[in-house]
Order: C-alpha cells, then sequence, then structure tokens
C-alpha cells in the first residue's frame, strides 16, 4: 500500500533522512521504533508532504506522490498525526473535528457519521464538544488528535509518537483504540520510543537510527532481539 | 451637550473607517505573519476606483461599491501572489521592503496620471437633524456600512467552513495543512476579503474627503497602532480599538486641539502599551 524507496530528506542544510526504504501492506499495524533524534518525525512528515525529499520515491496505492503537496495527500488518503498534536487551541473540540473533515465537505451526511464513530471512540469529545481544544489535558488532547486525523477517513493513519507525555494508563487506553482503529480496517503506521506497547500491537517493526533503517522484523521477533530489548524496552 | 453628541457620532463614523481597514491588517497578519504596510495604499486605490466607476463612468453609487470591493479582492490576491508568496520563509525586512516598493510604486503611479485631489459627489446629499444633532447622511452611511460588513465578517469566520479554516490556519499552520487545507488558498482569501473591506471604507469615506494619492499614508499607521492595541492578530481587539481611537480622536480634535489629532493616536498606543503590553485582548482569536 505504502513504498518508500532510498528516501533523503533534509531540513535546511542538514540531511536528515540518508536513504529510507520501507513497504506496509495494506490492513497492517506497523510500528517504528526509533531514539530521540533518529529522524521517525521527519520520516512521517515527509510521507505527509511537508517536507519534500530531494532523492528517493513515495508511492501510495500504486501512485508516486513524493511531489504532491500536504493537502492533495489528504485527499488521497494519508493522514498524519503529528507529534506535538497540531491542534487548533481556540477552536471548540467539535470544530477541531470538522476541520478534520475540511476534504470531505460535499458529503454532509458521512462526515456526521463520521463525527459519531469518532466520539463513540472517544466519548469523552462528545462531552467536551463545546471548550476551545487548548483547555484539554494532555490525554484528551492527543484523542483529539486521533479522532481529527480519522476525520478524513484515511486509509493510512500515520501516528507520531501518540504516548508521548503522557501517564501509563493513558497510553494504554490509546495503545487499545489504536488496535481497534486498525481492526476496523484503517492501515496504521505508528512510531514510539517506547518499543514495549508498540510491539504488542503490532504486526511488523522497523527501526531507525540515525536517519537510516537498521533492522525490520515481525514485532515478535524484535521484541525478542537482544538489542532492541536494550535500547527501547529498557530491560 | 449636542455639540458633544455630535462628536461622537463623527468619532464613531471615524472608529468604523479605522476598523474595517484594521481587521483587514489583523487578519493578514494572523495569517501569515506579515505586516502589510501597502494595505493603506490599496485603500487609496479604491477611492480612485471609484471616482473612474462613478464619476467617470457614471455608474450608479451602490453598484460601484460592489464594483469596487470585487475589483480590489483580486488586487489583493493578485499582491498576496506576486509580492509577499515568493518572500514566505524569508526574513521579515524582506517582506518589509516589499512592502514599501509597493507602497511607492501605487503612489507615484496614480500621482502620475492625476496628480490634484479628487472629489465624489455624495450619493445621498442631506443633512438630518434632531434633538439638536445634526448628521450628514454620508456619515451615516459610513457608519451602518461598517456594522453590516464586520457582522458578515464574523458570520463568515464563526460559521462557515472557509472562515473557520482562516482561524485554523492563524492558529497552527502545520496542523492546518495536515487536514487538507492549502494554506495557499487561505492566505489567497484572507488577502482579497481584507481588501474588499479596504475598499469598501474608501467608498464609504470617499464622499466626505478629497482624494489624494497620499491619503493611505497616515491611515495606515493608525490602523497599525489599532492591530498594536487591539492584540497583534486579535479580531476583536481590532474592532474595539478602532471605535476607542476613532472616538478619542473626534473628543481630541473638538476639546484639545485639531492641530495633534494624528499624534493623539500614538500617546494613546505609548499609553496602552505601558499597561498592557500585549494589547486589550489576546491575539489570534
Ligand atoms: N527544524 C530543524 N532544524 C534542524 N534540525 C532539525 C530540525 N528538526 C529536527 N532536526 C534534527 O533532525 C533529527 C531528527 O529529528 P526528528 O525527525 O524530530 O527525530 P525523532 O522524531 O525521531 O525524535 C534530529 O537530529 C534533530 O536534531
Ligand atoms: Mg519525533
Amino acid at each position: 500500500m505504502l513504498e518508500l524507496n532510498d528516501v533523503h530528506s533534509s531540513i535546511g542544510k542538514h540531511e536528515i533522512l540518508g536513504g529510507v526504504s520501507l513497504r506496509i501492506e495494506e490492513g497492517e499495524l506497523v510500528c517504528l521504533l526509533g531514539a530521540n533524534g533518529a529522524g521517525k518525525s521527519t520520516l512521517f512528515k515527509t510521507i505527509a508532504g511537508l517536507i519534500r525529499p530531494w532523492r528517493g520515491e513515495i508511492s501510495f496505492e500504486g501512485e508516486v506522490i513524493s511531489r504532491k503537496s500536504p493537502d492533495r495527500i489528504v485527499r488521497r488518503g494519508i493522514s498524519l498525526c503529528p507529534e506535538g498534536r497540531k491542534l487548533f487551541p481556540r477552536l471548540s473540540v467539535r470544530k477541531n473535528l470538522m476541520m478534520g473533515a475540511y476534504t470531505r465537505y460535499r458529503d454532509k451526511k458521512e462526515v456526521a457519521e463520521t463525527l459519531r464513530e469518532v466520539y463513540d471512540l472517544f466519548p469523552i469529545l462528545e462531552e467536551r464538544s463545546e471548550q476551545d481544544a487548548g483547555t484539554l489535558s494532555g490525554g484528551e488532547q492527543q484523542m483529539l488528535a486521533i479522532g481529527r486525523a480519522l476525520m478524513c477517513r484515511p486509509r493510512l493513519l500515520l501516528l507520531d509518537e501518540p504516548s508521548l507525555g503522557l501517564a501509563p494508563l493513558v497510553v494504554k487506553k490509546i495503545m487499545e483504540t489504536i488496535e481497534d482503529i486498525n481492526r476496523r480496517g484503517v492501515t496504521v503506521f505508528l512510531s514510539e520510543q517506547n518499543a514495549g506497547m508498540a510491539l504488542a500491537i503490532s504486526v511488523r517493526g522497523y527501526v531507525l537510527e540515525n536517519g537510516r533503517m537498521v533492522l525490520e522484523g515481525k514485532a515478535s521477533e524484535l521484541a525478542g532481539n537482544e538489542e532492541v530489548k536494550k535500547a527501547y524496552i529498557g530491560a | 451637550m449636542s455639540f458633544f453628541l455630535n462628536q461622537v457620532i463623527i468619532g464613531i463614523q471615524l472608529g468604523s473607517q479605522y476598523v474595517m481597514v484594521a481587521l483587514g491588517l489583523t487578519l493578514i497578519f494572523g495569517i501569515l505573519d506579515i505586516s502589510h504596510f501597502a494595505h493603506g495604499h490599496l485603500y487609496m486605490i479604491g477611492a480612485y476606483l471609484l471616482y473612474m466607476v462613478m464619476v467617470l463612468g457614471g455608474v450608479n453609487y451602490w453598484l460601484a461599491l460592489f464594483i469596487c470591493m470585487a475589483a480590489l479582492a483580486l488586487v489583493g490576491m493578485l499582491v498576496e501572489r506576486a509580492v509577499y508568496r515568493p518572500l514566505r520563509g524569508q526574513p521579515q525586512i524582506n517582506t518589509f521592503i516589499a512592502a514599501i516598493g509597493l507602497i511607492l510604486m501605487l503612489e507615484t503611479l496614480v500621482r502620475g496620471i492625476q496628480p490634484k485631489a479628487l472629489s465624489v459627489p455624495k450619493p445621498i446629499d442631506k443633512t438630518l437633524s434632531f434633538g439638536g444633532i445634526s448628521m450628514e447622511v454620508q456619515r451615516l452611511i459610513v457608519i451602518i456600512g461598517a456594522i453590516l460588513l464586520i457582522t458578515a465578517l464574523q458570520l463568515f469566520i464563526k460559521r462557515t467552513r472557509l472562515g473557520t479554516a482562516i482561524e485554523a490556519v492563524a492558529q497552527d499552520r502545520e496542523g492546518a495543512s495536515l487536514v487538507g487545507i492549502s494554506v495557499n488558498r487561505i492566505s489567497a482569501l484572507t488577502f482579497a476579503v481584507a481588501t474588499a473591506l479596504a475598499a469598501a471604507a474608501a467608498v464609504f469615506m470617499a464622499p466626505l474627503a478629497f482624494i489624494s494619492p497620499e491619503m493611505g499614508g497616515v491611515l495606515i499607521l493608525k490602523a497599525f497602532v489599532i492591530v498594536v492595541i487591539g492584540g497583534l492578530g486579535s479580531i476583536k481587539g481590532a474592532i474595539a480599538g478602532g471605535y476607542i481611537l476613532g472616538l478619542l480622536e473626534a473628543l481630541a480634535i473638538a476639546y484639545v486641539s485639531s492641530a495633534y489629532k494624528d499624534v493623539f493616536a500614538f500617546a494613546v498606543l505609548i499609553v496602552i502599551l505601558a499597561v498592557r503590553p500585549t494589547g486589550l485582548f489576546r491575539g489570534r482569536d
């Protein structure tokens, strides 16, 4: 479904991704492990079109997307829930979600259905629907960010460190919801620094170090790998 | 007492003009982080276009209002595309220099074609009086026209998908791109709306004063004072700040001295910023 071929990306004059290749099949839940600064966010931003790769190719469902603008990529069916959430702090929860469906304004009825699904996934968002996004707690903001990313009905959801800075209980709830989203047919690519939970819900994983993929394998194999254990599970 | 009330009406009318110009500036600042110093000169172009369409072309005033707003909306988009967009992401000073260049170009162009100040007739040349207050109908047109347009703008931003997208881009540009909003399109839209508002202000004001190539200069400085007083990027702040400045100025002209009326705005700026350094409202709401 998604294929990266030798992708190189730079921020300013610094090369951050030095030739990344990967492949994600439809329906999979794949995780991307890497320490702080490894380039996970840069990789996601590159897929989402916020950063143009200067070499290599990204294709989605057989079509090359590496030169498309972010709004075109959203319309093709890829949605990024970014690190730092990037919510609209002084818009209400409901308006944030509706902006998530910005590209789908023609089918009002379907948007209302998706909104219903997101509220069912995260009932707290419905309770707080008229509150400004900036007034939510960290966990609620993360739920809103995921909800907003789902509003465009993506076929591929990119989640950049959704557990960052959250209490363990909230992380557990979010991981369960991610599994649930994947079961409903959305392909998920998830980045994490703490590999434990991510590997537990994934089928496959990649390990990124200094902008290069150093390992790739089934989640169970990675979870048993000594180096991965040492570096990312803290065992 | 009636003298005082007359001054208040003049103040509200001055304030109406300021709000219409300052709203555009604050929208553009909120969304693009640029100080669009050439906005006052686009206002001036609006006034000259009114002269061409109405006086030279013989078109009815109200139809001319729509023509000027539509034409200046296009000019605004052109300015965004040709002047500001290529400079996005570059140091502020580059944008500043580009704006100054545009100001000089527009002013020189207009002065080259028509160096004399011109006047535009009032569409309804009457004066209403009641209870000792007398008011030219044109002043009423400015006041009511501004209220209608400000309300329309508020409804557009709060109630429509595109209006909310303007707020979204102002609040988080990257977040806006990620939900599929094209920041370029929203920038163009914002310039169109802002410049159409300035054109409306020019059309309303033109029959009350002479039009001249430098008419936008002092106005833009005052509009910036309002944007700063109101809290950079705040819509509510621009509305409150504009009316406050208009009222204070009208009263200062009447009771202090008309010679210093333009200095007054800056005195107000210094006092307000000393008391509330972030302005009356928080920006970008
Ligand atoms: N705006 C930036 N300018 C320069 N370097 C950056 C910028 N953003 C990130 N980097 C660098 O890029 C590398 C990868 O960053 P990032 O993709 O955020 O990693 P991760 O998400 O894995 O923590 C880091 O070394 C970081 O210092
Ligand atoms: Mg990151």
